[in-house]
């Protein structure tokens, strides 16, 4: 079992120290970070501070000076945002932190998915991401995106005010395995369940797991629905996604 | 004490007969667009069916308030921002995804925005509701705070970013926008409100109370010395992390969401800002019954909270039973 102390950089030592207070959390991250390169811990700790720019450069150097891509988006981009879940979950942080963040994450991976295609490594699964039809509000399912591409999922995004026929058609054009769905309003609450309606009307409810959330959407209300899963936040929504793609969380 | 009498006094935090039952940002349902023909999305644009579609909250549900502004998108509409306006069951929202503005210097309120349909209609639709209902029931307006404007018209991420990256063009975004809350808001009183509703929605589901306190609670204040009728804020979510800050603020009262505790949010306040809330909407008003209603009712009652309603503006599906169960439990409890 690894120290805190086995960890070189002072950043993600503090961030650890400071911010992660439940016990498996806490060494879950030690072991995951204190066999890492430092470069990699800087990555994560620039990362961390929503400094898109020094995650842009840093990415670049490591791929540079030969770190396989793969082991720089797992051990700095990765490890980095898992930490910014943990943060935002338990209210360190909030949503404009988070889309600093997500930003940095963003440089970092503009540097690592043109490799990753071209050598065909596989995602964790395909997810098709939207807001329900007749609502325009994306803020969380942005979130959930982001947390998503950062644990290694491959994300479709349809947007706002995604219709069941949008939602089918990505299904069957992108091979997915799991939709997720988003509303904050009340009143396009139920399109979510019409949805998954007309998933069965075509004949196409077993190809795919169903995961929701927004502000009023509650696990009763995804139960009553037929829904796979209920995540109440970007973190929870990562944690179902593994779970209904049978990936260790 | 009539209903007017009744609201005005909580609002000042002096003694009432009863406590008055209050939506402060819309009570408008399918149910109720049906029964007066007033339906979305015309009851958003032509102030006579707005008129009488807010009605119903006094005459039918037997609330002591009327709100005829159903949505928050009508001052971003004049402000240029692109409206979706939708169908009878669903609200008009604006289309974030494409903002009108990138900085502070695009920041203009045209010269017609007190007149551009979307406004004037509400400022019409007060002027008929005081005709008719002045003397009887609080005419509520509603102004959008700067922030909420922000969203609008700027887009959630882009100004959410933009008040990490640079806080001093944020506050200039703010200073430029309050400018709209403040006009719309003295044409209200103008026209006849006896409150405004002012939603500012720096909720703790996107930002801290540091964040409320750093940006806004000064200009709260403002906004409390400058409109001259008691002042509603409202904000959605957790909010408990920056009551105190509001109760700084000078605002009549506080529209408060169920995601906070009556008696916590009684004890933060100490009096300073009255509360007004927090019957849960997607849980108990839309999905659940009159005696679940009853509950969450007697809850704030007993925690001494000044005015009951639901949280926010109720979903459109809402069964007008449970509605009308607020003001048959209130009574209930005060007998």
């Amino acid at each position: 079992m690894a120290q805190l102390n086995d960890i070189s950089n002072e950043t993600i030592r503090r961030e650890i120290a400071d911010y992660l207070e439940r016990e498996d959390e806490r060494q879950r991250n030690i072991d995951l970070f204190a066999p890492t390169q430092p470069a990699m811990q800087e990555i994560a700790a620039a990362l961390l501070e929503g400094d898109h720019k020094t995650v842009d450069r840093l990415t670049r150097a490591a791929l540079d000076s030969g770190t396989p891509a793969l082991q720089v988006m797992d051990d700095g981009l990765i490890a980095g945002m898992g930490i910014v879940g943990i943060k935002f979950r338990e209210n360190f942080i909030f949503v404009p932190e988070v889309l600093a963040c997500a930003r940095a994450m963003k440089a970092g991976m503009a540097h690592i998915e043109p490799i990753l295609s071209a050598s065909g490594i596989e995602k964790l699964a395909k997810v098709i991401m939207g807001t329900v039809k007749g609502d325009l509000h994306d803020i969380g399912k942005n979130l959930c995106i982001m947390m998503l591409r950062g644990s290694g999922f491959e994300v479709i995004d349809l947007g706002v005010d995604t219709s069941a026929d949008k939602f089918m058609t990505a299904v069957e054009e992108h091979s997915a395995s799991i939709v997720g769905m988003s509303a904050l309003l009340t009143t396009t609450m139920p399109n979510m369940g019409r949805t998954i309606e007309a998933f069965i009307d075509a004949d196409l409810r077993d190809q795919v797991k169903f995961m929701v959330g927004g502000a009023p959407v509650t696990q009763e209300f995804a139960d009553e629905m037929g829904a796979d899963g209920y995540g109440k936040d970007a973190l929870a929504c990562v944690a179902m996604a593994k779970r209904l793609a049978g990936v260790a969380a | 004490m009539n209903s007017r009498q009744r609201v005005l006094a909580a609002l000042n935090r002096q003694p009432v007969d009863r406590t008055p039952v209050c939506n402060p940002t819309s009570v408008a349902t399918v149910e109720l667009m049906d029964l007066v023909d007033a339906p979305f999305p015309d009851a958003n644009r032509k102030p006579e069916l707005m008129a009488r579609l807010a009605a119903t909250s006094y005459t039918e549900l037997g609330f002591d308030t009327i709100m005829p502004v159903f949505s928050i998108i009508q001052e971003s509409s004049a402000l240029g921002c692109k409206i979706q306006w939708e169908q009878k069951d669903n609200w008009p929202t604006v289309r974030m995804r494409e903002p009108v503005y990138e900085t502070h210097e695009d920041i203009r309120i045209p010269p017609d925005f007190l007149t551009h349909p979307d406004t004037h209609c509400v400022l019409e639709a007060i002027r008929i509701l005081k005709k008719e209902y002045g003397n009887e029931a609080a005419i509520i307006g509603k102004t959008m705070g700067p922030w909420s404007l922000g969203y609008h018209c700027f887009g959630v991420e882009p100004f959410l970013l933009l008040s990490l990256d640079d806080p001093g063009q944020t506050k200039l975004c703010l200073d430029k926008l309050k400018e709209a809350t403040i006009q719309f808001g003295l044409a209200q009183i103008e026209a006849g409100a006896d409150a405004l509703t002012l939603p500012d929605h720096a909720t703790g589901d996107l930002v801290s109370g540091e964040y409320y306190a750093r940006y806004l609670r000064d200009l709260h204040i403002e906004f409390a010395e400058r409109l001259k009728v008691p002042i509603i804020l409202h904000i959605c979510g957790k909010t408990v992390d920056r009551m105190e800050y509001i109760a700084q603020t000078g605002m009549a009262a506080f529209h408060y969401d169920s995601k906070n505790e009556p008696e916590e949010s009684m004890a933060i306040m100490k009096g300073r800002c009255a509360l007004v809330g927090n019957i849960n909407n997607p849980e108990t008003l839309f999905s659940k019954g009159p005696e679940v209603v009853r509950a969450e009712v007697r809850r704030n009652l007993n925690a001494g909270v000044n005015l009951v309603g639901p949280e926010c503006a109720i979903p459109l599906q809402t069964a007008i039973e449970n509605l009308k169960e607020i003001p048959r439990a209130v009574r209930e409890w005060h007998n």
